[in-house]
């Protein structure tokens, strides 16, 4: 911590005393540096925290540098207003722009986002009022008192305080609640969801917040450069700051910044050999993306892992942490008997394969329910239906009183319904905390306006989730794994850590795909008792199983599912016995290992 | 009418180009998950590797489009195992790598060929064709007739041939596919020289339509791209509907909106795609939790 | 964690008030390069797109300037000093043009040469004015003009004057009424097209149809099958000689078989490379230079071209020989001034060039003639 204080210490000295080493054409490229910095943070936002591709930030950044021009030559405004001005003209743009990113992703918004870019500069090119191909000079001088920023080096200052501005209040984005909501959706957009992420709001945000960036760097290039082309939206320049973003490291914004001061030297050294430029600069781009994906940013670790394997240095051989014991719930008394789900003729067809056909039961508070049925039955369709991932064929879900059928993920997580994946759906780049902090954090993406007003409120109410989240560590016993990524956790490990996630949000009704899934018998039994636990706390439980023995112990009622229909439904003794039961398994899948019987006695 | 039919045609041989340039781009995706954003560049090395041959050495331009085809097939093959890497990987890194891999060709052509680039003439020399008062280029014709023989071959090899049946089966599951013995390298080796070949005939046949120079491929390579996305990314019928779809539009909005035709366009676009995420012909993604 | 980070804190904004003390006392950058050398080389600028699309102008540019550049040098140079050309490559993109200007203020360069592209100078134009360093551009935008910087100097005629008498010839002369244009949405093409319209328009006449095409667009079916609905009696072009080339070439091959018109770029080989020969038969071109062939000072020009360049002179590298020689001899007579007074000495100076006679007015503009040629058989000669 001293170190890294220190270290900032030091660069910003360095920055402040740069100009005395730099000629007037010297401070100039470094003017332009900073600016693309300043729009590389913008990219690194969207793109590498958010996972969303924005084709268009060069884009937004000509916007704003047009808008200024346009309203301070055109429209006679001062360069302070016109900038005010044009930072809410590339907002309104930047959420135009994002829009499509509540219907697509990959390479569809990466086409579409270039391709509104393309319209952008198109129109410029033509309209009168933006001068054509001709651009717009002649904008003012922005003024403060007493400094002329008409000189590049008190420019240089302006942008240094104005960077400096906005990678603080960039890192403080990242790791606070909705940076980390950010990071979240970007692992797993679907899990994000199912723990209660508003997922189509927070893109918006994302790109909301990339046309800032975009607005800022605009603006102060109009200031600068006192001068508007076509030129400076084009696709190239587009191109270079994706390289940037991605050989410094997207997902670290002091990654991002390094990378576009790297290219932008590296540019400007080349600056006579265009050419040779172009190749050195593609080549770069293709050997990072190859051989160090994780960009400069990535080095430090990687270089780690190679040291350590090559035994240079180190490993940490202390004892490897272990899983601590769960801590029991506060039983409550069992609530009145009502019923919490109900499915109401739910049919789920894809192009003519129907997954789920005229499905209808109820699930009552306090119960924990078993749903078996040989693969392929629908058992997992079911509960992406009630989890709001597929909306329904036909037919209808009911929470309580309250008809869910076309709700999405996260308002029926903030309903109260929680879930776990049957292939594990943690989000790989977040910490285990993380992982649980962002099931913890109920507060809605419309309330990020404290970002921009009240950082302090912020920065308690992360505070007060850290809190939470340790409480949570520890009930679980997860605790010795908080730091952990969860992909180096024993895959029971993960197993709890979802389902601790899951309890984050104090669910009503739980939903478990096949939780028990590579669990050893050990690992089974503490599941048991998480699971009875959890239901003495007043939680419903559903859960989906292949192991019988835990289901024939643990649920009061078990339904049996087979080519997407409920073909029995009662106590574990009852189905079992059921003749369509036994023959759904033996007939349908002899060979398959989830024979009642067999697995009822193995695991016993 | 007759400015509508005209401006119709008048987008079809462009229309044609475009499907070319998108089957090679959703040829290749299937085939290995790869989206290839240097496809472009590969059409602007085609285009010039005919051009040069047709001028420089005087060859006849079919000869010349076949000695194209057949050595942009090869540098396909080349640049595949460059871009192996990146096959499957997440989408902003195959985007910036095969972006980088493109800016690298393009540097590459400007120090062979320069920068400025060379008009060639066309290979028809005969007037347009008078039809009901319409005049329809003769090279037109000749452009369509072309692209329309190189997608039948094209589903022809993908179903009825043994190797085409093998890339198929790639594209629908690799890990099934190299179970039964099918060389998964083998076929994205070949599917990409498919693309390449496509590529270079597309450029091949552009180049006596509009111009031959180291930046064509950027516009060419956008375009192509947004009519397999249109048609449905990964689909071979809608590639060419998709193609012949952006032709068309373009030339629309050119004619109506003249020198704002690009706004209309991409604007068009979005709103199509916004509508219908998966395209004409593309199949709704599951997700799977 | 806390106060330790604030402790932290205060002795960083320490650290950072030390400069600013500093910086209160002495502005960085303070000391500029100093332009007023008296010996060692003069320093002249070029600045033209050396790549990409257009750069086949800044190389004819280039070699222009080197020519008129090296007479100069091989004579002894200017009060025995040796004149030093300093080639940038501005790849036609203004933005990097107004980087460029920039550079050649802080390495001492004392006048500019260049750009051919109008909005590249247009954007160079302020930060130039504002180091005094004059500019003679080969641009020929009415908008150079509309800058008003007195620091900009144009080495040929604007396309006021191209297409006034190109309107002359086809609307008095040829009695053409019926007029189709196509311009792009470019610099050029812009320019082109205001000044042509307004030629037409002080002749009462309105073109009957006006297709604007984006400056990158290669495809231009659309535009030309709506001029042929039309049934035009003449195409007036306002785009660069690539795009020029397949406007005709496009438009033979949909049957339209009327002349075209244009202002310069329509005269050059690259022009009829890419339309083909045959298609661009009977082109009228507004040029103030038509060929190699029309005096004796171009013919003594073309000949020193072709020894030292081994190709043959065109209107580009004569316009930059012309507005190099008027430079180099407003050095001489202001004996190498700087800035302002050497702006006063190129606007004083009169000089009979191969575009014809320069005479500076305020503007700017120092030649306001063009002169009609028609292609015949490959070869642009003088309409009668």
């Amino acid at each position: 911590m001293k170190l890294r204080v220190a270290g900032i210490g030091v660069l910003a000295v360095l920055a402040w005393l740069l100009p005395y080493q730099l000629d007037s054409y010297l401070i100039h490229v470094a003017n332009v540096v900073i600016l693309f910095a300043i729009l590389a943070i913008g990219l690194g936002l969207v793109m590498g925290i958010a996972g969303q591709i924005n084709l268009a930030q060069v884009a937004l950044f000509g916007v704003a540098s047009y808008a200024t021009a346009i309203l301070t030559t055109r429209a006679g405004f001062g360069f302070w207003t016109a900038a005010a001005l044009a930072m809410l003209i590339v907002a309104a743009i930047g959420l135009l722009i994002g829009t499509p990113a509540l219907r697509m992703q990959s390479h569809y918004l990466g086409i579409v986002t270039l391709g509104l870019a393309l319209a952008l500069t198109n129109w410029v090119t033509n309209a009168h009022i933006a001068g054509g191909a001709e651009g717009i000079t002649g904008i003012p001088a922005p003024t403060l008192p007493g400094i002329d920023l008409r000189n590049d080096y008190f420019f240089y200052y302006l942008e240094l305080v104005v960077f400096a501005l906005a990678l603080a209040f960039g890192l403080f984005v990242v790791r606070t609640p909705l940076g980390r909501k950010m990071r979240a959706m970007r692992d797993d957009s679907l899990a994000a969801g199912a723990v209660g992420v508003e997922v189509p709001q927070l893109r918006m945000t994302a790109f909301f917040l990339a046309s800032l960036y975009g607005g800022v760097a605009g603006v102060l290039y109009a200031g600068l450069i006192r001068y508007v082309a076509p030129e400076t939206f084009s696709i190239a320049n587009m191109f270079l700051l994706l390289a940037m973003v991605i050989i410094g490291g997207r997902q670290s914004l002091v990654g991002c910044v390094v990378g576009a001061v790297a290219l932008s030297l590296l540019r400007e050294v080349l600056v006579d050999y265009p050419t040779y430029a172009q190749v050195a600069y593609g080549t770069i781009v293709v050997l990072t993306v190859v051989f160090a994906p994780t960009g400069l940013a990535g080095l430090p670790v990687r270089a780690r892992g190679l040291l350590q394997r090559l035994g240079w240095l180190r490993r940490d051989t202390g004892a490897p942490p272990k899983l601590g014991d769960f801590r029991p719930y506060d039983a409550v008394e069992r609530p009145a008997e009502q019923v919490i789900l109900r499915i109401d003729d739910v049919s789920m067809h894809f192009r003519g394969l129907k997954a789920l056909q005229e499905v209808t039961m109820e699930i009552s508070t306090g119960e924990i329910r078993g749903i078996v049925g040989p693969n392929g039955s629908g058992k997992t369709t079911l509960f992406n239906v009630v989890s709001g991932l597929y909306r329904p064929t036909s037919g209808r879900v009911w929470l309580g009183e309250q008809d869910m059928t076309a709700a999405r993920p996260h308002t029926l997580a903030r309903a109260g319904i929680a879930r776990t994946f049957q292939n594990l759906r943690l989000f790989p780049l977040l910490t285990v905390r993380e992982n649980l902090l962002v099931a913890l954090d109920q507060t809605s993406v419309l309330g990020s306006w404290r970002y921009a007003l009240w950082q302090p409120g912020v920065w308690r109410q992360d505070r007060a989730l850290r809190r939470q989240a340790d409480e949570l560590l520890d009930r679980f016993g997860l605790t010795a794994f908080a730091d952990a990524a969860p992909g180096e956790l024993p895959y029971g490990t993960q197993r709890r850590v979802e389902i601790a996630r899951a309890m984050a949000r104090s669910p009503r009704l739980l939903l478990l795909d096949e939780p028990a899934a590579g669990l050893n018998g050990e690992e089974v039994r503490q599941l048991s008792e998480i699971v009875r636990s959890i239901r003495a706390a007043g939680v419903t439980v559903v859960l989906i199983e292949h192991n019988m023995g835990l289901v024939m112990s643990l649920c009061e009622r078990v339904t049996v599912f087979a080519s997407g229909r409920v073909i029995a439904d009662g106590t574990p003794a009852e189905v079992a016995r059921a003749p369509q039961v036994v023959e759904a398994y033996l007939g349908d899948s002899a060979m398959s290992s989830d024979v009642p019987v067999a697995t009822a006695t193995e695991a016993a | 009418m007759q400015v509508f039919l005209q401006t119709f045609i008048g987008g079809m041989s462009l229309g044609a180009i475009y499907a070319l340039v998108a089957l090679g781009f959703s040829l290749v995706f299937r085939t290995m998950g790869l989206v290839n954003f240097s496809h472009g560049n590969v059409v602007m090395i085609g285009a010039y590797l005919a051009s040069t041959f047709y001028l420089s050495t005087k060859l006849p331009f079919a000869l010349a489009m076949a000695l194209a085809i057949g050595g942009t097939g090869l540098i396909g093959v080349i640049i595949e195992r460059v871009l192996r890497p990146l096959e499957n990987k997440d989408f902003d890194l195959m985007l910036i790598g095969t972006i980088g891999f493109g800016i690298v060709l393009e540097a590459v052509a400007i120090i062979i060929w320069g920068a400025t680039g060379n008009a060639v003439p066309n290979p028809v020399p005969t007037g347009p064709l008078e039809v009901l008062g319409l005049r329809i280029r003769t090279y037109d014709l000749v452009v369509l007739a072309i692209a329309a023989a190189a997608a039948v071959l094209l589903v022809f090899f993908l179903q009825s041939t043994k190797r085409g049946a093998a890339m198929q089966a790639v594209a629908m599951d690799h890990e099934a596919a190299t179970a039964v013995g099918i060389h998964v390298g083998r076929s994205n080796a070949i599917a990409f020289m498919l693309g390449a070949g496509l590529a270079a005939l597309a450029g091949g046949l552009v180049g006596p339509l509009l111009y031959v120079n180291p930046t064509m491929g950027g516009a060419l390579g956008i375009k192509g791209f947004a009519a397999a996305i249109l048609g449905g990314f990964g689909s071979i019928p809608g590639a060419i509907v998709g193609g012949f779809a952006i032709g068309v539009l373009d030339a629309f909005t050119a004619g109506h909106f003249q020198g704002y035709s690009e706004l209309v366009t991409f604007l068009v676009f979005t709103v199509i795609i916004m509508i219908r995420p998966t395209g004409i012909f593309g199949e709704r993604t599951v997700n799977r939790a | 964690m806390f106060s330790s980070l604030r402790r932290h804190a205060a002795v960083m904004l320490l650290g950072l008030a030390l400069p600013v003390a500093l910086a209160a006392c002495s502005a960085p950058g303070g000391d500029q390069g100093d332009t007023n050398k008296t010996d060692g080389p003069i320093k002249i600028a070029l600045v033209d797109a050396q790549s990409g699309q257009l750069s086949s102008l800044g190389a004819w540019e280039l070699k222009g300037a080197r020519l008129a550049i090296d007479e100069w040098n091989a004579a002894g140079g200017i009060n025995g000093r040796q004149i030093e050309l300093g080639v940038f490559d501005d790849q036609g993109d203004p933005t990097v043009g107004t980087n460029l200007a920039r550079k050649i203020a802080s390495e001492g360069y004392i006048a500019m040469i260049g750009t051919a592209e109008s909005a590249v100078t247009i954007a160079m134009a302020p930060i130039l004015r504002e180091s005094k360093i004059p500019n003679i551009t080969s641009g020929q935008s009415p908008g150079l003009v509309a800058v008003k910087s007195p620091f900009l100097f144009l080495n040929g005629p604007t396309s006021v004057t191209y297409d006034e008498t190109l309107a002359k010839y086809i609307v008095d002369g040829k009695g053409l009424k019926n007029i189709a244009m196509i311009t792009n949405n470019g610099g050029y093409g812009k320019g082109e097209h205001d000044a042509f319209t307004k030629s037409l328009q002080a002749r009462g006449v309105k073109p009957i149809e006006d297709q604007v095409v984006t400056a990158d667009q290669k495809d231009f079916s659309a535009a030309l099958t709506t001029i042929r609905q039309k049934n035009p009696q003449v195409i007036f072009i306002g785009a660069e000689e690539v795009q020029s080339g397949l406007i005709v070439k496009q438009a033979r091959d949909l049957g339209i078989t009327v002349p075209f018109a244009g202002a310069a770029p329509q005269g050059t080989p690259v022009f009829a490379d890419t339309a083909g020969t045959a298609n661009v038969e009977g082109t009228i071109v507004s040029s103030p230079y038509l060929s190699n062939e029309v005096s004796e000072a171009s013919k003594k020009f073309a000949a020193a071209y072709k020894a030292k360049f081994n190709e043959d002179a065109e209107m580009h590298g004569a316009k930059a020989y012309d507005g190099t020689q008027i430079l180099l001899n407003a050095l001489k007579t202001s004996n190498v001034a700087t800035g302002q007074a050497l702006a006063d000495a190129i606007r004083a100076t009169k000089y009979a060039g191969l575009l014809g006679d320069f005479a500076f007015d305020d503007t700017g503009v120092g030649i306001f003639a063009t002169r009609i040629g028609t292609i015949q058989a490959g070869k642009l000669v003088a309409a009668g």
